[in-house]
């Protein structure tokens, strides 16, 4: 609280600053735009607070910009709100993280960022949508069709790159076995890449749009399923945004199985990363052995739950029907035994010397560009930075059920494989010390809607995830914004692949254990 | 040195030995809401809660639509009244006229899976049919890489606009005779992400759609019943007994 | 000799008919000219080569003595060889001259029919006087048409540096040559050759550095060859197919008429001239892997494949200098044939490249791609011409570098193990080169004729030129002829290299061995001739390759080669895969686009450029190349704009002898300054002093 305090008696009289309201964990700070950039770079610089999320909204006063950052050792929030009716100017030359923000700003609400060079192109793509279209303003119908066909043969990467002889490789869309849509751009003279460039968007379903609206557990479904391996980490985020704007207390029930569903869907999709960072160097025995381990998890998830993928379960509230005692028996029982095996499973890679020739010292981000890039996660984690939200902003069971946060320095594909492992395991032990002391009662309370704005996060399993939510008077969503860890993430993909050969591509997008349809929701 | 080879020795066979109705092992599927008679009143109330709009009550009994099944499980008991079967023959000819690959392709199907907006459920399981507990290599389905080469056009996802052009071009990218197997119920009627300006709401406004595979996720199971009736290998409506050695 | 007379009197026809014809006759008049010449050239070369030549003097110019010229079977081969080069390239000189102006295409045809006067008297030399009175006026012939299509910096420079090479070459040649005649008493050729070894060890090592170093300017051996791809890249485009097929052997010929009898006798000499052979191949190629403009890489790859004849050359007196004339006749076989397949496909490559430059208006490799759908005819014979060079059968290069491993191999007949190492070390670059060669001209074709164009202006080609397409089919023909009748041509050149190694290889490579076997066991040939092997005569009309190894009486090995069979097995191969597609097709063909992986279209720069093809290579080679990488970054606050990176690859030979050279004349040159910066009567005393010491070294020398 301390922090809070001094903060907002040091920033009292900032110029431009409009208004300072202290809460009991969060400064809500509203300032002119010309302030914000210098506000920003105040609280990052010289508070120590992370930048965790960038989102427009278009009230019916306007456009407001609201930027959040929380401070990791204090557990606090701040947010900045500012009036977008103009022209504002860019915050990415100061911090880095907030680019991809403000280039979906740009697209979707058609605000403009002065001082950012690459603007458009990146949600609504120039050879789908027209300039002109800006689907998230208020007036603009989730309905009504804008892609044009005519726009595609107008369509030219952008070149970075000026050498001679070098070639342009685009990697995508339809690519690789069962790779997501993606575009990726290499640009180097020959099989080394010197520049690459992330065209992502291709999957974008517009979830925020079509949850406009909609009541919560509509929202829900969708909040679900826009990246289904990661369904409970979002829709934790969004209820806990939920419970949040109506002060709903979950029990403590609720509380430790939230955090055995979030830890179990967590081991799972490390469990697919790996499986899928085998296969990527040509490790066929290794890739099937992961995936059988993986499907065990998913059918012990199918046997707890109801669900492979743990869908229906998370509820503003609580949960959405308590588990049955004999299911989290059988989970008790059996989750020890996988983890006895996938110990075994990383003993067999990490003996694989043509395994590790092929991840170590490969895509490595280095400190420099990880603090740059603020990259989260365990890609951030791998790189060291020992961000974690479950313990920097604990929610859930966290509280009482800390887990330990694996942190490697080198960053290298090795690193990040290491930390997968790590949390995989971390994650089956904090399960099962859920479970050890699982109170009995009930699983929900009793949640009803009312006016409000939010912020819910979670620790996904590919990182932080901040969801905004504002509800109207009728419980229906006003704006909902899913601020995923792709934003960092995937922004800093490309400088791990540049200075890499074409064959190892693959195998650092492996290693990043990245998911495209969280990215572009 | 890893010793795969010891270690996969002392494993042993993991393959399911077949896609039988009735020795599912627990988990492999998360099972679906059927048609069954229910009293009018709970028949009512589930048809109330459906947020697909599968369930329609009809008098003492429910409807179910499957393709339209999003997997919320509000339906499902105890919460729920209905009773779940917990089968994986999910796979369905969209119409009468559409029918299996020519004989010749019976063991040999390759298959070209195109993520059209898919969220990653449906691409975890569909990666898991190569996996030992499915393995579906051993009844001639391949993946590949490349349309060209490709006999099954396998979409997943509710297609977003960005990806039309994509999905029509790799249509046309691969030779005749060619099947298009929508899975997932996005790829179907566009799921819960329906028809925006952003999404089209299923592969069959882009490309002419031969066969389903509902569920939200539909697993690996599901997934291969859909492949091997693509393949000629299994008639629809019955379980692996009729499939062909 | 009336031939060969006749050919100086059209070529003198053609520079007055250039001068005084009107403006739209003038370059046909020049041409016709140019082609009664190279037919006169013909048959002159074949009627020495059949009755055996003349000698002739042109007694009233000389000053001191007859300037003497001959006509022998050898010197016939080169004229036959420059005759063809021009034929060929006279379409194309045609053409290029009617785009002058009229005084500079009378101009233009001038230096040619210059040059073309001057090598063809070369080949003809008989003493020293007349030898580098035409090297000098076939230099500065070319020194004029390589600076004549532009003033712009790059071509002057390139001229400048291909005179100031040449020049000194000739200077260091003539230094030589004077070494030796002075020796001789006597100015004509044969006869210093042959008083060079009466010569002090010393004298003789300094007039074969000379001679060799000095005429292989030409040659474009290693390390004075830096003027070749420059002067190649530069000159007009019809010139350059004359400038590599034809002007680099006035080089080979230097070699073999000069230091070819004096390295016979020393193997210390005739190693060296292998081993820089075998050095000047390697970085030929590896240099030509670098280059992405076409004519350059085309003139890099000159180097290397001179580097070759010049390797075999060298391997061949190294064989009779240690005492095996046969092994030697039969290298030197090889070493002549290789220039004879380098005139024939380089000329064509470099016509290909012109044409290529006249549909497109470039030749640089990563714009140029998908010419073979564009001008089918045109690019086949070019692929045709990429297939001989990369040594790949039916075609000619294959037949020469086939002989010159199966030579070299043969140095363990030699019990020397210093000669072992040398020719093991040459043989192991030269089998290298060959490789990477292969390399280069897979990415040749690949990315010239493959493909999507990489450019707009590729994209929109004109259709190729028949002034180009045509001669290219008939260096085709040649190509294909010399690669499957290649046991009717070492006979030829058996003949011709008879006198310098005192053997005719024929025998041993095209043996009639059922007749008088080499020590071969009666069983053995009885064995062969069961299994069909009557050496080819049973199959075809032409006899295969044979090479005897002897690794003794009872174990013989025999290899054998047929490049006709060869050809014969590979084209009933194509023509029944193509007769079995059409009878098993039945399906109807349907076309779609280029799979694009679902991108809206696919763009120029997304081709593989020949950059990228070759940066392994060059990834490979980097201790050797030494690419200087200059970076810069564009950025705007924190976000990263673009990125430009520029190499450049400074050749080994600037960075290694030339360019210290230079900068040790400049060095000298600064620290001499001080002596012009003085009064008059200082000057006086730096003359005094001067002539003091003269006088002085005069008296204590005397």
């Amino acid at each position: 609280m301390s922090r809070l305090t001094t903060l907002a008696e040091a920033l009292a009289d900032h110029p431009g600053l409009e208004s300072s309201r202290l809460k009991q964990d969060r400064l809500e700070l509203a300032a002119v735009p010309g302030a914000v950039s210098v506000l920003v770079e105040l609280l990052t610089h010289e508070y120590g607070f992370e930048f965790a999320t960038l989102l427009a909204e278009d009230l019916d006063c306007g456009f407001t910009l609201h930027y959040f950052f929380f401070h990791p050792a204090d557990h606090v929030l701040v947010s900045i709100g500012t009036s977008a009716s103009g022209e504002l100017p860019t915050i990415s030359d100061r911090i880095y993280a907030a680019d991809l923000y403000e280039r979906e700003a740009e697209d979707l609400f058609g605000l403009h960022f002065s001082g950012h060079p690459f603007l458009g192109d990146f949600v609504l793509h120039d050879d789908v949508w027209p300039e002109a279209v800006a689907p998230m303003c208020r007036r603009y119908a989730a309905t009504t069709p804008s892609a044009s066909a005519e726009r595609a043969s107008t369509w030219h990467p952008r070149r970075q790159l000026t050498e001679s002889g070098s070639v342009v490789f685009p990697v995508g869309p339809v690519w690789g076995d069962y790779l997501e849509a993606g575009l990726y751009v290499l640009e180097g003279p020959g099989e080394q890449i010197r520049l690459a460039h992330t065209r992502l968007f291709y999957k974008y379903r517009a979830v925020e749009k079509i949850a406009e609206g909609l009541p919560v557990p509509a929202v829900l479904l969708l909040a679900e399923r826009f990246s289904g391996n990661a369904a409970v980490a979002h829709a934790l985020a969004l209820c806990q945004a939920a419970e949040r704007i109506s002060h709903t207390v979950v029990p403590e029930r609720a509380r430790r199985l939230r955090v055995v569903l979030a830890e179990l869907e967590r081991m799972r999709y490390h469990m697919a990363v790996m499986a899928e960072l085998a296969g990527s160097t040509g490790l066929a025995v290794g890739k099937a052995m992961g995936q059988e381990l993986e499907e065990a998890l998913l059918r012990l998830a199918a046997r707890v739950g109801g669900h492979r993928y743990l869908f229906g379960l998370i509820a503003p509230g609580g949960l959405a029907r308590d588990l049955d005692a004999g299911a989290l028996a059988t989970l008790g029982a059996e989750l020890p035994l996988i983890v006895t095996r996938i110990r075994r499973y990383r003993r067999l890679l990490e003996a694989s010397s043509s395994f590790l020739d092929r991840i170590e010292e490969v895509g490595a981000l280095d400190a420099a560009l990880t603090a740059r890039y603020a990259t989260v996660g365990p890609v951030g984690r791998a790189s060291g930075r020992s961000l974690d939200l479950r313990c920097a902003l604990p929610y859930a069971g966290y509280a009482c059920l800390p887990p330990t946060v694996a942190v490697e320095s080198e960053g290298d594909g090795y690193a990040r494989m290491r930390v997968f492992f790590h949390e995989i395991e971390d994650s089956g032990a904090l399960i099962g010390a859920a479970l050890d002391a699982l109170p009995s009662g009930a699983a929900a309370t009793g949640w009803e809607p009312c006016e409000g704005s939010a912020l819910g996060w979670a620790e996904a399993p590919s990182g932080a995830f901040f969801d905004w939510l504002r509800l109207d008077a009728d419980g229906r969503v006003q704006r909902w914004s899913a601020g995923t860890p792709g934003y960092r993430n995937w922004h800093a993909f490309h400088r791990a692949v540049e200075g890499a050969t074409f064959q190892d591509f693959p195998i650092i997008m492996a290693s990043f254990g990245l998911s495209v349809a969280e990215n572009d929701r | 040195m890893a010793n795969w080879v010891a270690h996969s020795l002392i494993d042993g066979i993991r393959s399911e030995s077949g896609l039988d109705a009735e020795h599912l092992p627990a988990g492999a599927t998360p099972g679906r809401p059927v048609s069954q008679p229910l009293a009018a009143q709970a028949a009512a109330r589930m048809a109330a809660i459906c947020p697909g709009g599968a369930i329609a009550a009809r008098g003492d009994a429910v409807g179910v639509d499957f393709v339209h099944c999003v997997h919320c499980q509000r339906c499902r008991r105890p919460d729920g009244d209905l009773a779940w079967r917990e089968d994986a023959q999910w796979g369905a000819w969209r119409d009468a006229a559409s029918n299996p690959l020519p004989h010749r392709f019976r063991h040999s199907v390759n298959v070209r899976y195109l993520d059209a907006g898919a969220c990653g459920a449906c691409m975890g399981e569909v990666r898991l049919i190569d996996a030992p507990p499915y393995n579906l290599h051993r009844y001639g389905i391949f993946v590949t890489a490349t349309p060209r080469d490709a006999d099954v056009l396998l979409v997943a996802g509710p297609v977003t606009e960005a990806m039309r052009l994509p999905l029509r071009k790799t249509y046309e990218a691969m030779p005749e005779p060619k099947r298009v197997v929508a899975m997932g119920v996005c790829a179907i009627n566009g799921g819960v992400f329906g028809r925006s300006f952003a999404s089209i709401g299923g592969a069959g406004d882009v490309v002419p759609v031969d066969l389903v595979i509902a569920g939200c996720p539909p697993p690996p199971l599901a997934i291969a019943h859909g492949l091997l009736l693509a393949a000629g290998q299994l008639q629809p409506g019955r379980g692996s007994d009729a499939l062909e050695p | 000799m009336t031939w060969f007379a006749t050919a100086f009197a059209a070529l003198a026809a053609s520079i007055v008919a250039a001068w005084i014809s009107p403006a739209r006759a003038r370059s046909w008049a020049g041409g016709c000219a140019f082609f009664a010449a190279s037919g006169l050239v013909f048959v002159a070369g074949v009627e020495a080569i059949s009755t055996g030549g003349a000698t002739f003097s042109l007694g009233p110019l000389s000053l001191l003595e007859p300037i003497g010229f001959v006509l022998n079977p050898l010197r016939g081969l080169f004229l036959i060889v420059t005759a063809v080069v021009f034929l060929a390239a006279t379409p194309l000189l045609v053409r290029d001259a009617a785009q002058y102006p009229r005084h500079r295409a009378a101009l233009f045809l001038t230096l040619v029919a210059i040059l073309y006067a001057g090598m063809l008297a070369f080949f003809t030399a008989a003493d020293i006087v007349s030898f580098v009175f035409f090297w000098e006026i076939s230099a500065l012939a070319i020194w004029g048409l390589v600076t004549f299509h532009s003033r712009e910096a790059r071509p002057v420079a390139a001229g400048y540096l291909t005179l100031m090479l040449s020049e000194a070459g000739t200077l260091a040649g003539m230094a030589g040559l004077f070494i030796l005649a002075s020796h001789a008493h006597s100015t004509a050729l044969s006869s210093i050759a042959a008083a060079g070894n009466q010569l002090p060890a010393g004298a003789l090592w300094i007039a074969f550095l000379l001679t060799f170093f000095g005429f292989g300017v030409k040659a474009g051996i290693v390390p004075v060859n830096a003027w070749l791809p420059e002067a190649h890249g530069s000159a007009p485009r019809s010139v350059s197919p004359i400038l590599s097929g034809a002007t680099l052997n006035l080089g080979v010929f230097a070699l073999f008429v000069i230091d070819g009898p004096i390295a016979i006798h020393h193997p210390q000499m005739a190693l060296l001239v292998l081993f820089v052979g075998a050095v000047t191949a390697l970085t030929g190629i590896v240099y030509a892997l670098t280059e992405r403009d076409l004519k350059r890489l085309l003139a890099q790859s000159s180097i290397e494949n001179l580097g070759i004849v010049v390797a075999a050359l060298g391997a061949g007196f190294a064989f009779v200098s240690l005492g095996h004339p046969v092994l030697g006749a039969m290298a030197l076989v090889a070493g002549l044939y290789h220039m004879l397949n380098h005139s024939a496909y380089k000329t064509l490559l470099f016509v290909g490249a012109a044409g290529i430059d006249q549909a497109t208006g470039t030749h640089d490799l990563d714009r140029l791609g998908g010419l073979m759908r564009r001008m089918p005819v045109f690019a086949t014979a070019f692929l045709i011409g990429a297939l001989a060079i990369a040594a790949l059968p039916p075609f000619n290069g294959f037949v020469s570098e086939w002989l010159l491993f199966e030579s070299l191999l043969r140095v363990v007949e030699i019990a020397s193990q210093p000669v072992r190492a040398v020719f093991a070390l040459s043989g192991a670059m030269l089998a290298l080169t060959v490789g990477l060669a292969m390399t280069c001209f897979v990415m040749l074709a690949g990315s010239a004729l493959l493909g999507r164009p990489r450019s707009e202006v590729v994209a929109a080609a004109a259709p190729a030129p028949v002034s180009a397409t045509i001669p290219m089919w008939g260096l085709v023909v040649v190509c294909f002829g010399l690669g499957v009748l290649a046991t009717a041509v070492i006979p030829l050149l058996g003949g011709l290299v008879r006198p310098l190694a005192g053997a005719n290889p024929t025998a041993a490579l095209v043996p009639a061995f059922f007749g008088t076997p080499h020590g071969l066991p009666a069983g053995l040939t009885t064995t062969l001739s069961g299994i069909g092997a009557e050496v080819g005569r049973g199959v075809l009309p032409l006899r295969s390759l044979v090479v005897v190894h002897s690794g003794g009486a009872a174990t013989p090995v025999v290899f054998a080669m047929s490049t006709a069979l060869a050809f014969a097995v590979i084209a009933l191969l194509l023509l029944s895969t193509w007769g079995a597609t059409r009878l098993l097709r039945r399906r109807r063909t349907r076309r779609v686009g280029v799979w694009d992986a679902g991108l809206p279209c696919l763009q120029p720069q997304m081709g593989y450029t020949a950059t990228a093809f070759s940066a392994p290579v060059r990834v490979l080679f980097e201790s050797l190349l030494r690419p200087v990488v200059q970076e810069r970054q564009h950025s705007q606050g924190g976000f990263l704009l673009g990125l430009e990176r520029e190499t450049r690859v400074v050749h080994l030979v600037d960075r290694l002898f030339l360019n210290p050279v230079a900068y040790a004349v400049k060095a000298i040159g600064r620290s001499l300054a001080w002596l012009h910066q003085g009064a008059v009567t200082l000057y006086a005393t730096w003359v005094l002093a001067t002539l003091f010491a003269a006088l002085m070294a005069m008296k204590f020398s005397l």
